[in-house]
């Protein structure tokens, strides 16, 4: 706090819990109390059993198993679910939550410090949310000249696209918010939104820095995407499918990675590219260019630019795991049975449990391999790494995808092959 | 290509050896640093410096005679020292004035030790001398008698996972 | 009618833009720069933005009391520019420093140098984007900030340095410590070089970029770590050598490349060899003696001018004192390495590209309130 806080006074103290009381008196007698009335004197509330429906009644009933886990199954199994909850919107965001901690205390273990230490008991757990409240109560200043109706949604579609390409990572067998027949494909094709979305907004923002920051944004993004389309072409050769469910499935015994090594790194390298992390961050270079194509953000856009940016880091990790590390394959670690001898509906499912928790351990090992470059890398220069997108990682994408045809053609891998199922 | 990776590997190699060296953070106001002595003190008679650290000064009333030395000194510096009227009735201050000092000004360098030569002021290991006022910040003689306690007793350890502080 | 076809001018493919005092690539220094795509075709400094007229405010003051003031234009080195004023104050007053006194005031600038180094190295690093090398390096730091409290007895404002000697004699224990850490010292230096130094993107970025030429640096008048990255191993300790230096070995560290890699690495090898000083300075310490020439209370002299200079972290910084015979100096005139070496800036910086601005801008080891004192 910036100001000196003053004298406590005790009779002041009272005074504020005396207040605090006093309103929440007032809420519950004007609000609640006539809610609870409404509800028993207008709604035809069903005997059950040939009692009157109590609240005691009510409660007692919420905690019998055969009655309130059909409803839990029915809600689970709903598309409102899977977009809000699980593979969907809450799960990436809080993975992305964890990340930008997770950086922040691993980058300084690694730097010999203390990360974020004061917010929350222990060793500063709650400071993202410290960081998010800051960030809505600050002013959002638009430069004079700005573009007034792009500056304002392209931090919205900057989000909205990175939530799209999250719907479409399946986190467990048959969890996938848009089970899409060309799933590969429709990544790719929301990933080519970014570089328009960067430049539009540069462009927008009516200042140098951001101008120069956008072309970077958009030479690197656009450089990179061909590598990476060119790097995951051999999964499919192998998997025979574009379907992301199907190219985990096909992994059965051996992981892709052990086949395809140099596709993997590939892939690796433009996703770090994609991402704009550290050694490939010139569009937000500080030094040069104060902060690229986001100078102007301020308050909550850049909040959004920064859960858009996280969200598809979860993407891109899930991404790989999906395509390269087997998806959700591991050793079934949990029982088949939680209550064994329990007749009835049951939630419970253990390969789905399982999956999920492979998946979600594999993503965030990927998750702290895209971390670990920013700790010991400098910045790169435009122009070695147009080199290094458009001459290496493309010759290197070629050669792999001859191994893969190699592989499949010689009889080992693919349908009908030797060491496929 | 194969010493740029190499390159690379090393660089990885010495960022992860990292991640098992301890860290090197001082957890202040939790922990403090050790000094080694009571403070920096000058003896007029051998003309050189008696080293300590250098923060609040400390004013002995029994030795100070009101010769405005440290407030002359001081004049070409900083001018935080002002000559005050003390209550008190000492033989060998017949002026009955004594120093004042204002840290708002101070810069900590020590040169009024240096020209007291009657060995009454010297500096301590105190240097939380935050205020919520500017008025607070001067300190008068009688403040300045008063023998600071300060309680830091970490040091800088080097030991086998690098060097930490406690 | 209809409309006009305007050919596009000169003029108009250049984007002005001011690497301003606002700005978290160039500390509290401007300077204009025009760039045409990404090449940079003009670039104009100016120094200014911290004057604050040290060397007026040297003339109100006496000799002694000149010294807390005039420290504060580099603080972090500064031990190094009161060393200097010393020497020139001594020569204009005829005070004899004891030879402790002398040993302990090289200690004192060693263990300095490495401070102002490590400092400049960390800020490299983040200007590169690698924000490790701003962490290590400014914890390594605390080692000798630690040391240097305990000798001096404050972290930076050191006031250690006075026309007659030092302020005070080494602590107890001192001679330990100070080993123990320079040792540890150098085991990190290795780390920073594995990350660091042979790291392919930071070669990349820095090898063959601004390439300053032996007769190029001649003629500009570059000074200190830039002269010796450019294949010219002059040092002041061992060109001219003052107080104790001339009884000290120790090789010249240089490189012939005079590009910014050069220049980045001349000051680490400097570090290295530094470590090794502080060593030798500590043995051959006499045991016991002096440390200071008793003065008078306003210490004066016949009327006369000096000049003498020092090797500090950016390069030769003299002093040219002029004395009327009063305990206040007539003229005080500081000049500094950092203003000669940004001469060197836009010879450096035209034709380069906009990403190289940092690494050339910084690797001139400029420190702004030096310059404009």
């Amino acid at each position: 706090m910036a100001t000196a806080p003053k004298d406590f006074r005790f009779g002041n103290f009272v005074g504020s819990l005396i207040q605090l009381i006093f309103w929440i008196l007032i809420i519950v007698t004007l609000v609640g109390l006539p809610l609870i009335f409404i509800i028993l004197f207008y709604v035809p509330l069903p005997p059950v059993n040939g009692e009157v429906l109590t609240p005691y009644l009510f409660f007692s009933m919420m905690v019998d198993p055969t009655r309130t886990i059909p409803i839990i199954n029915f809600m689970i199994h709903t598309d409102m679910f899977r977009v809000a909850v699980f593979p969907g919107f809450s799960y990436a965001a809080l993975l992305a939550a964890a990340t930008i901690f997770i950086e922040r205390k691993f980058l300084a273990k690694m730097q010999l410090r203390i990360g974020p230490l004061y917010a929350g008991k222990i060793e500063g757990i709650l400071q993202l949310i410290a960081d998010g409240l800051k960030l809505i109560s600050k002013e959002i200043i638009v430069p004079s000249g700005a573009d007034k109706l792009i500056f304002w949604t392209a931090p919205v579609a900057f989000v909205v696209t990175a939530a799209a390409v999250v719907s479409l990572i399946p986190a467990a067998p048959g969890w996938v918010v848009a089970d899409l027949d060309v799933g590969i494909v429709a990544v790719f094709a929301f990933l080519g939104f970014f570089p328009l979305i960067a430049l539009l907004f540069s462009w927008a923002s009516n200042s140098k820095y951001p101008f120069i920051g956008g072309m970077r944004a958009l030479h690197q993004m656009i450089a990179f995407e061909i590598p990476f389309i060119l790097s995951a072409l051999p999964v499919v050769i192998l998997a025979g499918s574009l379907n992301l469910t199907d190219m985990a499935n096909a992994q059965y015994p051996y992981w892709f990675v052990f086949f395809l090594p140099i596709s993997a790194f590939v892939f690796y390298i433009s996703s770090l590219a994609e991402l704009e992390r550290i050694p490939f961050d010139l569009p937000e270079a500080e030094s040069e260019i104060v902060a690229g194509w986001l100078t102007e953000t301020s308050g909550m856009i850049y909040g959004l630019i920064q859960l858009g940016t996280y969200v598809k880091l979860y993407a891109l990790a899930g991404l790989f795991v999906i395509l390269f590390l087997g998806g959700w394959a591991g050793p079934q670690i949990f029982p088949e049975e939680i209550m064994p001898g329990y007749t009835g509906e049951k939630i419970y499912n253990a390969t789905t449990v399982n999956a999920v928790f492979w998946f979600t351990l594999k993503t965030l090992g990927m998750i702290m391999l895209i971390l670990l470059p920013r700790g010991i890398n400098p910045r790169i220069r435009i122009d070695i790494l147009l080199h290094t997108g458009w001459y290496k990682l493309i010759v290197l994408a070629f050669i792999n995808i001859f191994v893969a045809l190699l592989l499949v053609y010689g009889g080992i891998l693919g349908p009908g092959g030797l060491l496929s199922t | 290509m194969t010493n740029s990776a190499g390159g690379f590997i090393k660089a990885i190699e010495s960022g992860s050896k990292h991640l098992l060296i301890k860290r090197f953070t001082l957890r202040y106001p939790e922990k403090k640093l050790k000094f080694v002595g009571d403070g920096y003190q000058f003896d007029p008679k051998r003309g050189v410096g008696i080293a300590g650290s250098r923060g609040r000064h400390i004013l002995f009333h029994d030795k100070c005679t009101g010769c405005q030395l440290c407030a002359i000194a001081c004049e070409g510096i900083a001018e935080a020292i002002g000559m005050v009227k003390v209550n008190e009735q000492w033989k060998h201050n017949k002026k009955a004035i004594m120093p004042q000092i204002d840290y708002g000004k101070c810069v900590f360098c020590g040169l009024c030790v240096d020209a007291c030569p009657f060995y009454a002021l010297y500096m301590t290991n105190d240097y939380e001398l935050s205020s919520f006022t500017k008025e607070h910040l001067i300190y008068t003689p009688s403040q300045l008698g008063i023998k600071p306690k300060y309680d830091g007793d970490v040091e800088l350890k080097i030991g086998k996972r690098g060097a930490d502080h406690g | 009618m209809g409309l006009e076809i305007v050919k596009e001018t000169e003029e108009d493919r250049l984007m002005t833009l001011s690497v301003g005092p606002q700005h978290p690539g160039s500390g509290h220094f401007r300077f204009t720069i025009k760039v045409d795509g990404d090449y940079v075709v003009y670039c104009d400094p100016d120094p200014g933005y911290v004057h604050r007229g040290e060397e007026k405010m040297c003339e109100y003051r006496n000799f002694i009391q000149n010294i807390p003031h005039l420290e504060r234009p580099v603080i972090h080195d500064s031990t190094n520019i009161t060393y200097s004023y010393s020497l020139a104050v001594e020569e204009l007053t005829n005070i004899q420093v004891p030879l402790r006194g002398q040993y302990i005031r090289a200690l004192a600038s060693e263990l300095n140098r490495q401070v102002y180094t490590l400092y400049w190295l960390g800020i490299y690093g983040i200007f590169l984007g690698h924000s490790t090398m701003f962490m290590w390096p400014v914890g390594d730091r605390e080692l000798f900030i630690d040391l240097l409290e305990a000798l001096t007895g404050a972290r930076v404002t050191h006031a250690y340095n006075i026309p007659g000697g030092v302020r005070n004699d080494m602590p107890e224990g001192f001679k330990d410590r100070c080993l123990r850490q320079v040792a540890y010292f150098e085991k990190r230096l290795v780390e920073y070089e594995d990350i660091f130094y042979n790291n392919p993107l930071f070669r990349q970025r820095t090898e063959g970029v601004g390439i300053l030429t032996k007769e190029d640096a001649i003629k500009l008048g570059v000074t200190g770590s830039v002269l010796r990255a450019s294949g010219i191993p002059f040092d002041v300790r061992k060109a001219e050598p003052y107080d104790i230096y001339n009884e000290i070995d120790f090789k010249v560290q240089y490189m012939k490349t005079g590009d910014s890699f050069a220049r980045s690495m001349v000051p680490f090898l400097d570090m290295r060899e530094s470590c090794q000083i502080i060593r030798t300075l500590l043995d051959k310490m006499p045991q016991s003696g002096e440390v200071r020439a008793k003065l008078q209370p306003n210490p004066k002299g016949p009327a006369g001018e000096s000049y003498k200079r020092v090797e500090s972290g950016r390069g030769a910084l003299g002093y040219y004192i002029v004395s009327d015979g009063t305990p206040k100096p007539y003229r005080v005139k500081l000049s500094v390495g950092s203003f000669r070496n940004i001469l060197a800036l836009p010879y450096l910086l035209i034709g380069s590209k906009l990403a190289d601005m940092p690494s050339i801008y910084w690797s001139l080891n400029y420190w702004p309130v030096e310059a404009d004192r």
